[in-house]
Order: C-alpha cells, then structure tokens, then sequence
C-alpha cells in the first residue's frame, strides 16, 4: 500500500538522450530520471563507439602497434603514441635521448594546450556563448599550426617512436624561432580572453555552483587529470614523470569542484603548459634525437602511466618474439564518466548538458573492452 | 534557378554524425565551419544536429554495428533534396578499423559509409584538412540548388 501511494505522489520521467541525439555531439547514450525537472538520477552508457584498436594491435610488429594506437583518439593522438612507446621503452630498458624526451614534451604540452582550448570552446558552446568558442577556434589555430609545423599533420601528429622521436619532429633553428614567436603569441591572446572571460559577470553567473563534485566522491569515483584537481585534489602524474624532472611547474588546483572551477582549471593550466614549452626552448639540449643501438627480447607485460590532457593514460602490453601481445589501453575519460553522471544529479535538467561537457568527455577514446571488478 | 532554391542557397545547414570514427576529423569539420580561420559560416553554411532541418549529411567514421540503424534512420529524416558527405579514410573504406575483425562488413563494422547510405561526395585525408570539407560541401551543393 505504501509503495503504492508514494508512486501516486511521486512523478518521475524518464529523458532518454541518444546514441545520436541534437543535444549531444558524440554518439553515448543517457537516461536521465527527472522530477519536476530536476535530474534525480542519470545513466550513460557508451559501447556505441566500440572499435577494438587492442584487437588490431594483437599480434603486429611493436612499431607498427605503436602508431596504431595513435588512431585511438583524434584529440590526444600523440599522448596514445608516446605511451605505448614507453611501455616498450620501459620493457625492453632502452635509453632515450634528452633531447627527444624535450621534444616529446614540447608536443606533450602543445597538445594539452589545443585540448583545453578545445575543451574551453565546447563548454562556451554548450553555455550558448557563441562568440567566446569562435574566438577559442581562432586562439587554438594558433596551435594546431605549431603542431603541423613540428608533426607534419593538424591531428594525427604523433611525434614518439620506439627509442626517440620522429626524424620529421626535429627542432631547427627556424621552427624554435616559429615555435616561440607563435608561444608569445598564443601567450597574448590568451591573456586577453582569461581577463575577458573571469570579468563577464554573465558567464560567472551561469556557471558557479552548477554539477557540483565534492573532493572525497571524485576520489571515490576515481576521476582523473584536471577534473580531480578542479574539486581541489593536488594530483598530477606531470610531477612523478621523469621527462618533467627539469621543469618547473604548478599544479593548478580549484575549491568548488563546480563547472566554474573545471573552466578556470584548464585555463590556468594553459598558462602552466606555455611556461614549460618556453623553458624547453630555452633549456633545449644538442644531441641525437633517437636511439638506435636496442635489442628486441621477449618480455612481461609491462604498464606505464602517464599525464594526458584529460587525466591518466594506462598502456600495458608484453612482447613476444617483436610482436604486442595482450593490450591494454584504460583512457582517462573511462574513469571520469562516474563524475559526468554524479554531478548532474540534483542539478536543473538544462544544467545536464553542461555537467557532462565539464568533464571533457571523448567518447570515441573511452569505448573500449572493460572488465569491471567488484570489490 | 527558382525561388526555393535561391533561398535554400542563401541557408544550408550541414549535420555531422560521429559514426565510430577518432573524434579527429569531427572536429576538423565542426572548425571549418565554427572556427573564424575558416568560417564556413560567412558563406551561409549553418551546422546543426537535428536532422529535420539539414539539408547536407556529413558522415564520419567506420560506421560501427550500432551505428548502422541510427544512420539509415537520420538519412531517412532529411527532408528532400539532400546530399551526403563521407568524410575522412575511414568512411570511404574503413581506415584502419578496415581488417579489424576480418574485412569489413564483419561482426563489429558495417563500414564503410557507402554501403549503408548512398553517397555524392567523398573527402579523403587522416584526419580530413578543413579546406577538403569545404571543397567537399561546395561540390555537393549543386545536388541541392538544382533540384528545383
């Protein structure tokens, strides 16, 4: 009788979105259980997107694997490469040169920069401020020509291989000169949209105190990168890394953990990645850029962890006989699709599109073979 | 040219599906027409996700198992005359998903985009270079004006 009557009080519906949906960019499905327009609860499920890169991977020549796993991801296409690389480095003990370490980094924190702004542009989108994400496209031109300066393409411009970096990504005098012309340059501008964007009262407005993340339920969720930090967890495997054990850095931490706070995190650590691309211009080491002189043997599986736009990145795969066997690739959107569906609920459902856009989801990296352990 | 398709000239609105691709060419697409380098915008090209008012499909990715459907139900609700784009190496013939679970057709990719929807014009690259699209949109637009 009881259950009866509280069915009668309460009205939920049920807002099915997706797999292809006008509200969503990327194909994911969500059910959000709404009352009296507030979201109660949400679901998302990918799967949608499933291609299975471990699958080609299995079985081919490592280097050909490692530039494989570059097709994972249109956005953080050199992030796939150089951490599948190091799992091979870290397996097989080989030593790379320092300066290709800086050169890996310099791509590292270019495309960290264009997947902020990238970011920065979607979220002023879905805010329905038109002419801040045009002017984030204009700004983050600005990079993508750097990146097809140095890798010879705007989005698959992966720079690792196996022991060094491409003979393509080579810093010349010329390109050191572009690459901080365009870094002041890029420097300017943002300047300009960060005074104009913390001083619009309009867009403060509409986004403080919305899909709130408490600190202790983003740990528990395991969220990762930037949308810990922005609840105001200091953690950033940038500063465990030995590439960056030559730069200074900050690691940009926020209180509210709200959708304002995931903003203004990536746009200070916009201003983070530019410091480290200038000190790694101006400290650049001569030297070789690969190193050729490695053996191929048989070994275990071996895991690397590393710092990528938007969080942690895991590779793991042993080789046998020069060939990848057993992949696994766990992206960071994976771990941050709990806070996409916690921080919505309790929010206005018009809010529910923005609380998973401050998440920075990529959908089409998160798709893959999971296996989910109880615990 | 008649009256509807002068002004259908003046306003065409291209939808983007995201059909299992790297999410690389997709937003190489949504910066040719969003971002002011490029600015599709300034020649009357609108993007848009809702189907019922697009007049040019842009179709990215291997198209996954799941995506079949999805994809034949959004052709289906563009109203006439419409054209289809396929963009990028993997719609035009699987990229590198192309021997993912043996040759597609296979159990994961219906791929590629031509055998599910017909096609007019074909965008190559990886990732596509934004100055593609738009030559690719502008070729497919004679499909729409002389309709009528």
């Amino acid at each position: 009788m009881d259950d009866n009557k509280e069915n009668r009080t309460v009205i939920e519906a049920e807002v099915p979105m997706g797999t292809v949906h006008p509200g969503a960019l990327e194909p994911y499905r969500l059910r959000l259980f709404v009352e009296d327009e507030i979201v109660r609860d949400a679901e998302m499920t990918v799967g949608v997107n499933h291609r299975g890169v471990e699958r080609i991977m299995e079985g081919l020549p490592v280097e050909k694997a490692n530039s494989l796993t570059e097709k994972i991801c249109g956005i953080c296409s050199n992030s796939h490469i150089w951490n599948s690389c190091r799992v091979g480095e870290i397996a097989l003990g080989i030593e790379v040169p320092e300066r290709a370490v800086y050169i890996r980094v310099i791509m590292g924190e270019l495309e960290r920069l264009h997947s902020h702004l990238l970011y920065l542009a979607h979220g002023s989108e879905v805010l329905g401020h038109e002419t801040f994400a045009m002017r984030l496209f204009y700004i983050r031109e600005t990079v993508m020509e750097l990146l097809r300066m140095i890798g010879g393409n705007r989005v698959q411009y992966g720079s690792a291989v196996l022991g060094g970096v491409r003979p393509r990504c080579e810093l010349d005098q010329m390109r050191i000169q572009k690459l901080s012309e365009g870094i002041e340059l890029l420097k300017e501008k943002l300047n300009d949209f960060a005074n104009r964007f913390v001083s619009d009262p309009l867009v403060m407005s509409r986004i403080t105190g919305v899909g709130v993340t408490k600190p202790e339920d983003a740990l528990r969720l395991a969220c990762s990168g930037p949308t810990l930090r922005a609840t105001g967890v200091e953690m950033d495997l940038r500063t465990g890394m030995y590439e960056y054990d030559s730069f200074e850095f900050d690691v940009i931490t926020q209180d509210d953990g709200d959708v304002k706070s995931q903003l203004l995190t990536r746009v200070f650590e916009n201003f983070e990645s530019i410091k480290i691309i200038q000190q790694a211009i101006r400290n650049l080491p001569d030297g070789p850029i690969t190193n050729r002189s490695w053996e191929m043997q048989d070994t275990p599986i071996t895991k690397s962890y590393i710092e990528v736009p938007r969080g942690t990145l895991y590779h793991s795969y042993a080789l046998e006989d020069g060939r990848v066997r057993n992949s696994v690739i766990r992206t960071p959107s994976m771990a941050n699709i709990g806070a996409m569906q916690y921080s919505a609920i309790g929010h206005h459902i018009t809010d529910a599109q923005l609380c998973i856009v401050q998440c920075d989801p990529c959908f089409t990296c998160t798709d893959r073979a999971i296996q989910i352990i109880k615990r | 040219m008649s009256l509807k398709s002068y002004s259908r000239g003046r306003a065409v609105h291209v939808m983007l599906v995201y059909t299992g691709g790297c999410n690389g060419c997709d937003i190489e697409i949504v910066n040719c027409i969003l971002s002011p380098k490029f600015d599709a915008e300034q020649y009357k090209v609108f993007l848009t996700w809702n189907p019922r008012e697009a007049d040019v499909l842009v179709v990215t990715g291997p198209v996954t198992k799941y995506n079949e459907q999805p994809l034949r139900e959004i052709y289906k609700a563009i109203p006439e005359p419409k054209a289809v784009v396929a963009a990028g190496a993997c719609a035009l013939m699987g990229g590198v998903y192309k021997n993912c679970h043996g040759d597609i057709p296979s159990e994961e990719i219906s791929g590629p985009v031509d055998q599910i929807i017909p096609v007019d014009a074909k965008v190559p690259g990886c990732a596509v270079r934004p100055q593609d699209v738009v030559a690719g949109l502008v070729s497919a637009l004679p499909l729409l004006l002389n309709a009528d």
